[in-house]
């Protein structure tokens, strides 16, 4: 295919380009071709952001925002309610991918669009969709109450393990694919010389598949922790006033409070917290990618 | 490969609970939009078009659509514009600062969607731009500009950078490279990036939700507002119809995925935040 392409691509009747002249045509094409990116970049992402850390450190902000108790409660609530889904997504995770590994191909692709069309579908639509399931007329209460666990409707919506069932289903791809990878990265054959030893199916998934997908299980609690922590959609639609996240923090202090500096103290606050968590999960995939050589 | 072991048995048996919970809620959204019932419920008690039909009569719901449309298409048309030039300008080179400039356009999807939101509300509204559909078409394009990027990068990997330095050697111009070189390996990478890109931005609603202005509000933004107050018919007509634009999109991936026969394709990109 790439022979027949060259053939098209050569003008009729046109002279090679001397030789000399070649290097230097080609080097300020490629940088034209980068100029729109970073220019772009510059103008309408990092000037923005540059904007927003100047104001964080006007008028105190810094001080004043983390002196206010809603302000430590958003964070206590981030990180409680970020650490509980990651923990409930990275074992579903575990779940799925095992399933795909252990899997034909056939099989596999359809399992694969499951797993991803929530990750397509919009948190919108999909806290809509849970909202509909888990109101109090909804099916899961109709399902409570014929199998008799309860008489009333429960209210099952606006508290905080609604809001940890929406950000679970949102998490669930993200914790699939690097545990998957990780698990997919294990010479078939280890298992197979331990069977032919003896050894107990049990034992298998507890001594060689188990500590092996460990990096992938890293991974996956990491990133799925990292895009947690800037859940601000779900808080709202799903949960009591009692859930709000730094995110609804962030925006009541710039849309109620009208308080732009705050606001803009907390937004670099959370962009640290998550700039740390990417380096460490950068390195945790590096780390991976090394013992998955050896 | 062993299916028939108990052990197997019990993963399967495990596992059905938990692909249920990934497929189930999305699977009711297009029932419950096309119920026949002026209340929420599922499962249906019948079939009918009203609800759909209210949609398109209110022009507070119309409008939102054609914002998001919009909104989608400058996300779309910038997005493949500066991620395929940047993929290709990118392509087999090094470079000092390579990294720098690799990291600079990932980076918009590391930052949290909230803290992007902030920054353009306040970027927008010291220009004094903010009320048109334009600052948010910008927004999408800064978060849906590195997904063009990987895909068309991905889709640059199989391509021998030499092939290029020959097809100029032999005279060719760069439209001609462009054309007859890059485009036939780049194509099925950028329909998906561009794919990736409109999902992106019609998905979109923290951004979209600081920026909003009564003649720009996005369809997921009028969603947001509504779902606060009750569960109506219209909003379940608009999950609805993104529904069906996520089932197109995952369908073009899948294909993409059978043909190239690689379930490694399917991975998603990189860090990116559904907030």
């Amino acid at each position: 295919m790439s022979n027949a392409t060259l053939q098209r691509a050569r003008p009729e009747g046109r002279a090679p380009a001397p030789e000399q002249e070649k290097p230097r045509r080609r080097r300020t094409t490629w940088w034209l071709l980068l100029a729109p990116i970073l220019a772009f970049d510059v103008v309408l992402f990092l000037s923005p952001l540059g904007k927003l850390v100047g104001s964080s450190f006007t008028g105190n902000a810094y001080q004043r925002v983390l002196e206010d108790p809603l302000v430590v409660r958003s964070l206590i609530n981030t990180l409680s309610i970020s650490l509980a889904s990651t923990i409930v997504t990275v074992v579903l995770g575990y779940v799925i991918a095992l399933v795909l590994w252990r899997s034909g191909t056939v099989t596999r692709v359809i399992l694969f669009a499951v797993v991803l069309l929530p990750f397509w579908t919009g948190i919108l639509v999909k806290n809509f969709a849970w909202a509909v399931l888990l109101q109090d007329n909804g099916i899961v209460n109709s399902f409570l109450q014929t199998v008799g666990l309860t008489d009333a409707p429960i209210e099952l919506l606006h508290n905080r393990l609604a809001v940890i069932i929406g950000m679970v289903h949102c998490l669930l791809p993200y914790a699939v694919f690097p545990i998957f990878s990780s698990l997919t990265s294990i010479d078939d054959r280890l298992a197979l010389a331990a069977r032919s030893l003896g050894a107990k199916e049990a034992s298998i998934f507890r001594r060689i598949t188990l500590p092996l997908s460990t990096p992938g299980i890293s991974a996956a609690g990491l990133l799925v922790f990292i895009i947690s922590t800037g859940f601000f959609i779900t808080p709202v639609v799903m949960g009591g006033p009692g859930d709000m996240m730094i995110a609804n923090q962030i925006d009541y202090y710039a849309r109620q409070l009208t308080d732009f500096s705050g606001a803009a103290a907390l937004a670099v606050i959370l962009t640290v917290l998550v700039s740390i968590l990417v380096a460490i999960y950068q390195r945790v995939l590096k780390a991976g990618g090394q013992h998955a050589d050896n | 490969m062993q299916t028939t072991n108990p052990r197997q048995r019990l993963l399967t048996l495990l596992s059905i609970p938990v692909f249920l919970f990934l497929v189930v809620p999305t699977a009711i959204v297009v029932p419950v939009a096309l119920n026949d019932s002026r209340y929420i419920t599922f499962p249906p008690e019948g079939i009918s078009f009203a609800a759909v039909a209210g949609f398109f009569a209110d022009k507070a719901w119309t409008s939102a659509l054609t914002a998001s449309l919009q909104s989608a298409a400058i996300a779309v048309v910038i997005g493949v514009i500066l991620g395929a030039t940047a993929a290709i300008g990118l392509h087999g080179r090094k470079f000092p600062g390579q990294q720098a400039v690799v990291g600079l356009i990932l980076a918009p999807m590391i930052v949290p969607t909230v803290v992007l939101a902030l920054a353009f509300y306040q970027f927008f509204i010291s220009l004094g731009v903010l009320g048109s559909i334009l600052p948010i078409g910008l927004a999408h394009a800064v978060i849906a500009t590195p997904y063009v990027y990987l895909t068309t990068r991905a889709s640059l990997a199989g391509l021998n950078p030499a092939l290029v330095n020959s097809a100029q050697s032999l005279g060719a111009g760069w439209l001609s490279v462009f054309r007859h070189v890059y485009l036939p390996v780049i194509l099925p990478g950028l329909v998906s990036g561009a794919l990736f890109a409109f999902s992106v931005s019609i998905d979109e609603t923290v951004m979209s939700l600081f920026m909003q202005s009564p003649s720009a509000t996005t369809l997921p933004v009028k969603m947001f507002t509504d779902i606060q107050f009750n569960l109506t018919p219209k909003i379940a007509v608009s999950s609805a119809l993104l529904v069906t634009v996520a089932t197109l999109g995952l369908l073009f991936q899948v294909m993409f995925v059978l043909k190239r026969r690689s379930t490694a394709r399917m991975l998603p990109l990189a860090v990116s935040a559904p907030n």
